[in-house]
């Protein structure tokens, strides 16, 4: 663990015992499963946005990507009655077509991804409505994928699968990320593009992986939110969601400059974001002030971690200056 | 020069749209109805305007959604509609107190109902609609009578702000205010569906204990069903809802759900497009005395929950 | 002479753990050009941060006009005519000349206190006639090149009445002729009563235009040299406490084919076609001005730019390449100018730097050996003499010279056949160049070929065994016998003006 995430780390335990102070509940198993569940939802796509965040890209349009893929999900699933294990790799297929999208339009094309996924945003939004007729879908009363319900929403020994499959991926992604060549790629790419290409990495392919990797673990996300809500409303399923995984890889670390961030990091953002909305409504604070009390958190936690980065590199450059004085005679003389 | 040709591409684009609609305008005279959200409900509701249009030989109906339930975008559909020169508009307001002088203006400029959700501050000609109050009275008698030796109950809806919110909310306090029943708090979700359903399970846990849980929106008693069952919690809690999402409905012929109060969003959309018709043909001896009319409020519970269900469906394949 | 209106006397300033400068004298007369050289690192930088009052000293003085402070303040230094011409330039690419030269203090109308563009430009053009310019107040600085930028600096200087205008590097972009003209500029000055410092590690141009030099070492003054005694060898005996070796060091094994470019058309003069050979074993100089198509040249033979046209052949065998990847694949490495944008990534250690290149050989499968990685890195950092606390420190922290070595570790870990150099030692400090052009020789003998791109006339002429030379996007001549290499001979050719005996025509 690195000593960014180790504050964080910190923090969510400070945050915790308080509200476990406060009200018991907290701590209660039934509790923590729900918080698990909602860590497991929130966290898979968060990593994926970590992961464009990190090339110094950006991904906003995966909110969208749950409304069209969810209602796509549903349909085919209660109104066509196609089986499951087809309709699993469908939506998480349709998740990469996008991503394939935004990485050929952000490489090839040189468009700032910023503008590239805001279309997206958009487009799977409009895309979504159109689909349905603005019309909520829902699972209702079909039957017929009873395994994969218990996949997406059940739990074992009182842990909830979202939550397992998010542990899955975030060790999967941890290793990509921190131990593959992947990984060492998409972290040079996104600090520093052209020495990378100059190195030989393929930095397109690189950026356009990281936009896939987003999509299809937000295609993955839009199956279990739509068994969690059950039921999709197009025009406002998955609204805003792409903002809490930002909020979460930037929380956990992730700088929008790229180049900088970590699994942990994500992960760790993931489960104070949802701490801190479990305890507006274990605390009875007004749920209206829900995004005010998230707000001020993300606001103070990347204040207080750019604090001690300045001090981190106001160190460095006392040391860099000390290592070019304090030379000693060239060993050629 | 690829500025030009953009500019050209636009332009061309806004001519064939503006010249489709106020082709489509001229035909006849447009009596529109614009919603406060996207939902189920106005699916049916659509049922009835479109059912209108079909009888109407004179004027065409048309439903506009306000997809994401924001006053903005509802203020935009409306000064479209009066740009285009509609003759009538039936609005359910979402936001009654800013919206005055938006709505005087259409009504100067065209009939205006309201439906739904009222704006009684203004020139509308009529209101068409549930009184939200009687409608939580009505649950809040439900509630009672399901739980008769009192309790806690937690209110869940999307916003406090919507007028429709508060009167329901306002008509179960009628109701419980001295009784042995005590209502928690009212949680609210911005119309999130998951943060609906987690507020529930939130619930569930904060108050093991708790006795009863009403839906006020459509979507909100279906997350209480889903939460309700995975916290293994059917038959401890009692649950209230309204209006007839297919959740409910199963839920209540599931044994989860006590009852729901539906309205008749059908008669909403039906009723409208014929009086605004008849207004404008010069006809308004229809318009009571306090320029409301009121479409009674059905409680669906597991004796009519069969029908109701066969009803709606007929409603709905038209 | 005139009486020195600047004095400083005493100057010492102490970071945290290092003395910056100790016991420093520094006087400025009128019409002075005093010429200010050491190693980086040497304290230079922090004695014109002092004069710039953004820097307060320890102890000392500093007397004015026969005023006395312990320390200048921002304003108080503006207040003494004293200028600075920055090493980065710091002018807005997107605003005219004028608008850069009066950023900040532009003459406003008396309505509305708009810009007053009239007033603006015709304050500006007399400064521009001074400086004898060929370009206008309305001119968009995006389009001028370095050297016309600097004199934008320059002129702003002058519009702030500068007495003493401070020159750090001016000529680290500029070419052999644009050095000249700066030169012939800072004579002018001179004319005119304005006092320079002059900061670079170009001796010759010291030596040009120094009434007298003033040389710091580690915070202290070295010493001092009067107009006569400015000399290379003393020069550099100050800077560095000894004697430098001759920068020529001959090859040590007979040259044998190595890459050879026919026809080669890049993106910049796609009219024009380059032949060049780099034979294994040689140092080849490649000069000329800059915008002659040398740096397009590199890129093209490197992949990031893929040639337009043109046979490129590596030992006899003809070879593509369309990307890095596939140069690198080669041997066919480059070395870039701007070290910091293209060579490294700064914020990474020295262990991930060295490694880029070469990631999956150092993975088993497809995860990274963290211990394959340092075993390379330490190796590497031995054999190049990298000077680092370990090698896992940040590169950002060293020094020019050292994150140097650092993007040659990266290519000498690995098979290299042909080895680009672009600018390699500039912003570099006398002591790291010289073991620079110890590795490109120690290179070169064990049979790689060096094409070295230089703008620094010492470096072409005393490290080179042939020296090639670009004119306008194709080779205008080779100097082959180390007997031919004379700046004149270099300048002639980078001109194009007709090339002497002694220049072979290159084949067309």
């Amino acid at each position: 663990m690195q000593k960014k995430d180790l504050g964080l780390f910190v923090l969510i335990l400070v945050v915790g015992a308080i509200t476990a102070f406060l009200n018991p509940v907290f701590l209660s198993p039934v509790n923590l499963g729900n918080m698990a569940n909602l860590v497991g939802l929130f966290g898979i796509f968060a990593i994926g946005i970590g992961v464009v965040i990190i090339t110094g890209g950006i991904d906003l349009s995966v909110g969208s990507m749950f409304a069209l893929i969810g209602v796509i999900f549903i349909d085919l699933m209660t109104n066509h009655g196609m089986a499951w294990q087809l309709v699993l790799p469908v939506a998480i297929g349709l998740g990469i077509c996008f991503g394939v999208i935004h990485g050929v339009l952000v490489t090839r094309f040189n468009m700032q991804p910023f503008v590239v996924t805001l279309c997206g945003l958009l487009i799977y939004r409009g895309a979504a409505r159109y689909y349905m007729n603005d019309a909520t879908i829902g699972f209702g009363y079909a039957g017929g994928f009873e395994t994969l319900e218990w996949l997406a929403a059940g739990r074992s020994f009182g842990v909830p699968h979202t939550f397992i499959a998010f542990v899955i991926v975030a060790i999967v992604m941890g290793i990509v990320l921190h131990r593959s060549v992947f990984g060492r790629y998409l972290f040079a790419v996104g600090k520093n593009e052209e020495a990378a290409r100059y190195s030989g990495i393929p930095t397109n392919l690189v950026i356009a992986a990281a936009y896939v990797i987003s999509g299809a673990l937000a295609g993955l996300s839009a199956v279990f939110l739509a068994f969690y809500t059950f039921s999709i409303q197009p025009s406002a399923h998955g609204s805003f969601y792409e903002l809490y995984g930002i909020a979460a890889a930037v929380l956990g670390g992730c700088s929008l400059r790229g180049g900088e961030g970590s699994i942990m990091g994500i992960a760790l953002g993931t489960v104070l974001l949802q701490v801190l909305q479990n305890l507006v409504n274990l605390l009875g604070i007004p749920t209206s002030l829900n995004f005010a009390v998230m707000g001020t958190v993300i606001l103070l936690g990347v204040l207080t971690d750019q604090q001690l980065q300045r001090r981190r590199a106001r160190l460095l450059a006392v040391k860099a200056h000390q290592a070019k004085t304090a030379r000693p005679q060239p060993a050629g003389a | 020069m690829q500025r030009r040709h953009l500019m050209t591409a636009v332009s061309a684009v806004l001519a064939a749209t503006i010249g489709f609609g106020s082709a489509e305008a001229q035909d006849k005279p447009v009596l529109a109805f614009v919603t406060n959200a996207a939902a189920d409900f106005w699916t049916i509701g659509r049922a009835g305007v479109m059912a209108a249009g079909e009888e109407l030989d004179g004027y065409t109906t048309e439903m506009h959604i306000v997809s994401e339930a924001t006053a903005a975008e509802q203020r935009r559909i409306i000064d479209d509609l009066l740009t285009r020169g509609v003759a009538g508009i039936t609005v359910s307001v979402i936001d009654p107190a800013n919206s005055r002088d938006l709505l005087n203006r259409a009504a100067e400029q065209a009939v205006l109902f309201t439906s739904d959700s009222d704006a009684p501050d203004t020139d509308r000609m009529l209101y068409i609609g549930t009184d939200n109050v009687a409608a939580g009275e009505q649950a809040g008698e439900l509630i009672k009578a399901a739980l008769p030796d009192g309790g806690d109950v937690m209110l869940f809806v999307g916003t406090m702000g919507a007028a429709n919110a508060q009167e329901r909310v306002q008509g179960i306090r009628n109701v419980l205010e001295g009784g042995n029943v005590n209502i928690i708090d009212v949680r609210t979700d911005e119309v999130d569906f998951a943060r609906a359903k987690r507020n529930v399970e939130d619930t569930l846990t904060t108050y093991p204990d708790i006795d009863g849980l009403v839906g006020l929106w459509s979507y909100n008693t279906p997350q209480i069903v889903e939460a309700v069952r995975a916290a293994g919690k059917v038959g401890e809690v009692k649950v209230i809802g309204f209006d007839e999402d297919p959740v409910t409905l199963r839920g209540i012929a599931d044994g989860i759900v006590e009852a729901t109060v539906v309205q008749q969003p059908y008669e909403f959309g039906y009723q409208s497009m014929m009086l605004m018709a008849q207004a404008l043909d010069g006809d308004t001896s229809f318009i009571p005395e306090n320029e409301l009319m009121i479409v009674p409020t059905r409680v669906i519970d597991a004796s009519n929950v069969d029908d109701f269900r066969a009803e709606l469906q007929k409603l709905l394949a038209q | 002479m005139s009486e020195p209106f600047l004095q400083l006397s005493g100057i010492g300033k102490t970071y945290p753990g290092v003395t910056a400068l100790a016991d420093v004298d520094l006087a400025v007369a009128p019409g002075e050009v005093v010429g200010l050289i050491g190693e980086n690192g040497a304290g230079k930088s922090t004695l014109m941060k002092i004069l710039g009052g953004v820097v307060a000293p320890d102890s000392g003085r500093i007397v004015i006009d026969g005023q006395t402070h312990d320390a200048l303040t921002v304003p108080q230094s503006l207040a003494a005519g004293i200028a600075f011409v920055h090493q980065e330039l710091n002018l807005f690419e997107n605003l005219d000349v004028a608008a850069n030269v009066f950023i900040g203090r532009e003459p406003r109308s008396p309505f509305l206190k708009l810009i007053d563009q009239r007033r603006l430009h015709a304050a500006v053009r007399p400064l521009l006639e001074r400086l004898k310019v060929d370009f206008t107040a309305e001119t968009q600085v995006a389009t001028l090149s370095i050297a016309q930028r600097q004199m934008v600096e320059i002129a702003k200087a002058l519009s702030l009445d500068a007495r003493l205008i401070i020159m750090d590097e001016p000529t680290s972009s500029l070419t052999v002729s644009e050095t000249e003209r700066l030169l012939g500029v800072i004579a002018e000055l001179k004319a005119q009563g304005v006092a320079v410092i002059y900061i670079t590690h170009r001796l010759n141009e010291v030596k040009a235009c120094a009434d007298r030099v003033v040389c710091l070492r580690d915070g202290v003054l070295a010493g001092k040299l009067a107009k006569a005694e400015i000399e290379h060898a003393a020069m550099i005996r100050l800077m560095i406490g000894r004697d430098l070796k001759a920068l020529y060091t001959p090859p040590g094994r007979a040259t044998s084919p190595g890459l050879e470019v026919s026809g080669l058309r890049t993106i910049l003069f796609p009219d024009r076609a380059v032949d060049l050979e780099v034979r294994r074993g040689e140092i080849l100089g490649l000069a000329g001005l800059i915008g002659s198509g040398r740096t397009e040249l590199a890129r093209a033979l490197f992949g990031i730019d893929p040639p337009l046209a043109g046979s490129i052949r590596l030992d006899g065998k003809a070879i593509t390449v369309n990307a890095p990847r596939q140069a690198i694949a080669q041997g066919i490495y480059l070395v870039p100018e701007d070290r910091k944008r293209s060579g490294l990534v700064l914020e990474f250690p020295v262990r991930v730097n060295v490694t880029l290149a070469d990631v999956l050989g150092h993975a088993r499968g497809w995860l990274i050996s963290a211990s394959r990685e340092t075993t390379t890195a330490e190796r590497q950092k031995q054999r190049l003499n990298i000077r680092a606390p370990s090698v896992e420190t940040e590169v950002i922290t060293l020094s020019g010279g050292n994150q140097q070595k650092v993007v040659l570790a990266k290519w000498l870990a690995m098979e290299p056949a042909v080895v680009i150099f672009d600018e390699p030692t500039r912003g570099i400090d006398v002591g790291a160049k010289s073991e620079i052009y110890a590795i490109l020789r120690q290179l070169a003998d064990a049979g790689v070929a060096i094409l070295m791109i230089s703008s620094d006339m010492e470096e072409v002429i005393g490290v080179s065994d042939r020296i090639a030379v670009m004119h306008e996007g194709r080779i205008s001549g080779i100097l082959s016998s180390r007997d031919s290499f004379t700046e004149t001979n270099v300048l002639e050719l980078a001109v194009n003006s007709p090339a002497q005996a002694a220049a072979q025509p290159a084949a067309a």
